[in-house]
């Protein structure tokens, strides 16, 4: 049992890891949609942001694998149910990361663009160098929030059936008819974002050399 | 009626979705992508070495094997069933799939398995028979033939009419589990499963009176007759080589194994013993 | 040659115009001090003249050559790519409130912009910043964080920062208001010092004797309009009814 829930343990932290490499990005650019001079891109962006928040990650995730087939008529099947997932996760994420980034941007003082203007820092150097780096202090606890939210959301994969740690679990928990892969599946989930927390406190105390 | 709320939201949200394409098969099929329910054993299970298996299983792999094709054994979400289907992801559901009441949203292999819907009550409920459970909670799987049977339009109707509560599970394990936290008085579900349950757990008994019998089949797209026609052929070959007994043997399904019996000197009129 | 000449300036904010029609030049080598109550436009002034801002009216010289103006239809022009670097390199700006990058070191902060803007040898660029450090009487806090500094340190690395650019004029905007009294002493010192380089100086400050002790010339700026305009004795002993009440404030 352990060994089975350890490899579905592997494969929420892929989907953990992959969803974090393509959601955190993807919200700094929706994030750049929403607070954009046009005005056409900033509703595009506010209606997806509010469509993605507004509705069950479970429900995105079917929309995402069965949709290509219901709206395209393409036939699915095979990996496509790992790719849907990691779709699914990381459109849903990346709208909260989005308002986060959004917060955390909107809250710079507006000093520091002017600093760096007056010392000929072009805009795309301004936000990488200057900008950025002390968004990242300042949003750091939301994402923390949403980080340990995600390692627990990995388990909506089941509507999906792919054979992650909670899958797994409720698998084997039918077969062996008892409760016992739940509270071993319940410690992996705890332990894995005890270490998220480890890790992101890590990484706050080394931004703490500045206030 | 099928309470099957995520394929409606899925309906909803993909209003387009009415004009279904018809999925091409290949010519030359290499793959047979079978969709089960892993939470269903002795069907279809996870077994101790992480593997999936069970009865359906096994009998899938005997089919693939005479066939020359892989068998791609695909876990689903017993609730998104037909949008998997549907879809083309999986070429058939093959997992404790009840004929009855659905024989015309499916392609259907032969029967082969007679199952009847039965209640699961612990042994010192004082509970006997069909009528001691009014006021009771009874629990039933989600999406399920023994949920179909208990709603409005089921056979069983008014029987269900008179539980106190009918409870839905996601999975029978749940359900199962409830009954022996107290939680709910009885569990109906599909004998074999009952069978299952409570040879692992004890204390636990089915009652004699029976919700109805039906049949298992293999579900298979509405056009898709000539994959059917083809796992039929090859379903019928395993009745006479012995096969489809010792697996009934090694899963202790002997008694509910129907496959073959009657179809094989009536194998002409096959379309009407499908639906019967 | 004029470093700077701004001519028939005009700034409004939704509707109010604050500088109306303003004109004045920086020569090369001068001090020049701007003085008025608050709300009479010497930071708005400065702002349009580091661009912070966008003139409503008139326009801007660098060196002699136009860089923005605003045409008869009302367009703004304003420098683009390669002449917008060349132009803002004309000039560098020290802020009321420092505006350092607080998750810069010291040293980073003044070296930064050389380096990754000015594509400078890093090597020069240290040299260079640890001299001005040394001017500035910081040298033991090049690995030091702004937020280690005092408010007087801080506004001396703004002031590093701003010469590692190598500007040819350097504009100050109240550059002592954000401090504690006891802590403008050391930035004013630090300026004067500047002043003896003969470094192109343009300041906008509260600070009267100091105003008078190191400029050139002074204007005195009242309601979004140049009020007087001369050398320091004529504008502070000026028999000018606006002059006199603005002074009287500073109890002189």
């Amino acid at each position: 049992m352990l060994s089975q829930l350890s490899n579905g343990m592997l494969r929420s932290m892929g989907i953990f890891a992959l969803t974090l490499i393509f959601s955190l990005p993807l919200g700094l650019l929706i994030s750049f949609g929403r607070m954009s001079k046009n005005s056409l891109l900033r509703t595009i962006t506010k209606i997806y942001i509010s469509v993605m928040r507004g509705t069950p990650l479970m429900l995105q995730l079917l929309v995402v694998y069965f949709g290509p087939y219901y709206l395209f008529g393409m036939k699915i099947g095979g990996s496509y149910r790992f790719t849907a997932i990691i779709i699914g996760f990381s459109l849903n994420y990346a709208a909260y990361f989005a308002e986060i980034y959004r917060a955390g941007i909107e809250s710079m003082p507006v000093g520091q663009y002017e600093a760096a203007q007056v010392l000929g820092y072009g805009k795309i150097q301004c936000f990488f160098r200057i900008i950025f780096p002390q968004v990242i202090k300042r949003i750091l606890p939301s994402v923390t929030n949403e980080v340990i939210t995600l390692v627990k959301d990995t388990s909506l994969s089941f509507s999906l059936a792919y054979a992650e740690m909670f899958t797994i679990a409720k698998q084997i928990a039918a077969s062996q008819t008892t409760f016992m892969p739940f509270v071993v599946a319940a410690v992996f989930y705890y332990v894995f974002n005890l270490v998220v927390a480890v890790v992101m406190e890590q990484i706050e105390k080394r931004l703490n050399y500045y206030q | 009626m099928r309470k099957n709320w995520m394929a409606g939201a899925i309906a909803a949200a993909v209003a387009v979705s009415m004009t279904m394409g018809t999925v091409s098969m290949a010519d030359e099929r290499t793959t047979f992508t079978v969709g089960f329910d892993a939470e269903y054993p002795p069907y279809g299970y996870m077994d101790d070495d992480g593997e999936y298996t069970g009865f359906d299983l096994e009998l899938a792999q005997a089919v693939c094997d005479l066939e020359g094709w892989e068998l791609i054994k695909t876990p689903i979400d017993w609730d998104s069933k037909d949008l998997e289907l549907e879809s083309g992801s999986i070429d058939c559901i093959w997992s404790g799939f009840t004929i009855n009441g659905r024989e015309d949203d499916y392609t259907w292999s032969y029967p082969y398995v007679d199952n009847s819907q039965v209640i699961v009550v612990a042994e010192d409920s004082g509970i006997t028979c069909l009528d001691d459970l009014a006021g009771k909670i009874v629990g039933v799987q989600a999406a399920s033939a023994a949920l179909e049977l208990l709603s409005e339009d089921g056979d069983q109707a008014d029987l269900a009419a008179t539980f106190g509560t009918l409870q839905e599970f996601a999975d029978y394990n749940t359900a199962f589990v409830e009954l022996q936290a107290g939680s709910i008085d009885a569990v109906a579900m599909d004998i074999g499963v009952a069978q299952y349950q409570i040879k692992e757990k004890e204390g636990y008994i089915i009652l004699d009176e029976e919700l109805n019998s039906e049949q298992y089949g293999v579900g298979f797209r509405l056009d898709d007759e000539e994959l059917r026609d083809t796992v039929n052929e090859a379903l019928l070959a395993l009745v006479e080589d012995g096969t489809v007994a010792e697996l009934a043997e090694k899963y202790e399904l002997s008694d509910m194994v129907c496959l073959g019996e009657g179809i094989l000197e009536e194998a002409e009129t096959e379309t009407e013993a499908v639906t019967e | 040659m004029k470093l700077l000449e701004m001519s028939h300036i005009r700034k409004q904010f939704d509707n109010l115009e604050v500088l109306h029609d303003i004109s004045f030049s920086v020569s090369e080598g001068e001090i020049l001090s701007i003085i008025g109550p608050s709300g009479s436009g010497k930071s708005t002034l400065l702002r349009c003249a580091t661009m912070l801002e966008q003139i409503d009216g008139g326009e801007i010289s660098y060196l002699g050559e136009r860089t923005a103006w605003v045409e008869a239809d009302g367009k703004r022009v304003y420098p683009k790519g390669e002449q917008a670097k060349r132009v803002h390199a004309c000039f560098g700006l020290v802020f009321q409130n420092f505006n350092l990058f607080p998750h810069f070191s010291v040293m980073k902060n003044i070296t930064d912009a050389p380096i990754t803007i000015q594509k400078r040898p890093k090597e020069e660029v240290y040299e260079e910043a640890r001299e001005l450090l040394r001017k500035m009487g910081l040298s033991d806090k090049e690995d030091a964080y702004p937020c280690q500094l005092s408010g007087g340190q801080c506004q001396r690395v703004a002031i590093a920062r701003a010469l590692a650019l190598n500007p040819k004029i350097l504009f100050f905007d109240e550059p002592t208001s954000a401090l504690d009294p006891e802590l403008t002493g050391e930035v004013l010192k630090v300026i004067k010092s500047l002043a003896e380089t003969h470094i192109t100086m343009v300041i906008v400050t509260h600070e009267m004797s100091f105003a008078r002790d190191i400029s050139d010339r002074v204007i005195f700026m009242d309601k979004g309009v140049v009020a007087l305009e001369g050398s320091p004795d004529e504008v502070f002993d000026a028999d000018h009814a606006r002059i006199r009440e603005f002074l009287g404030k500073f109890g002189r």
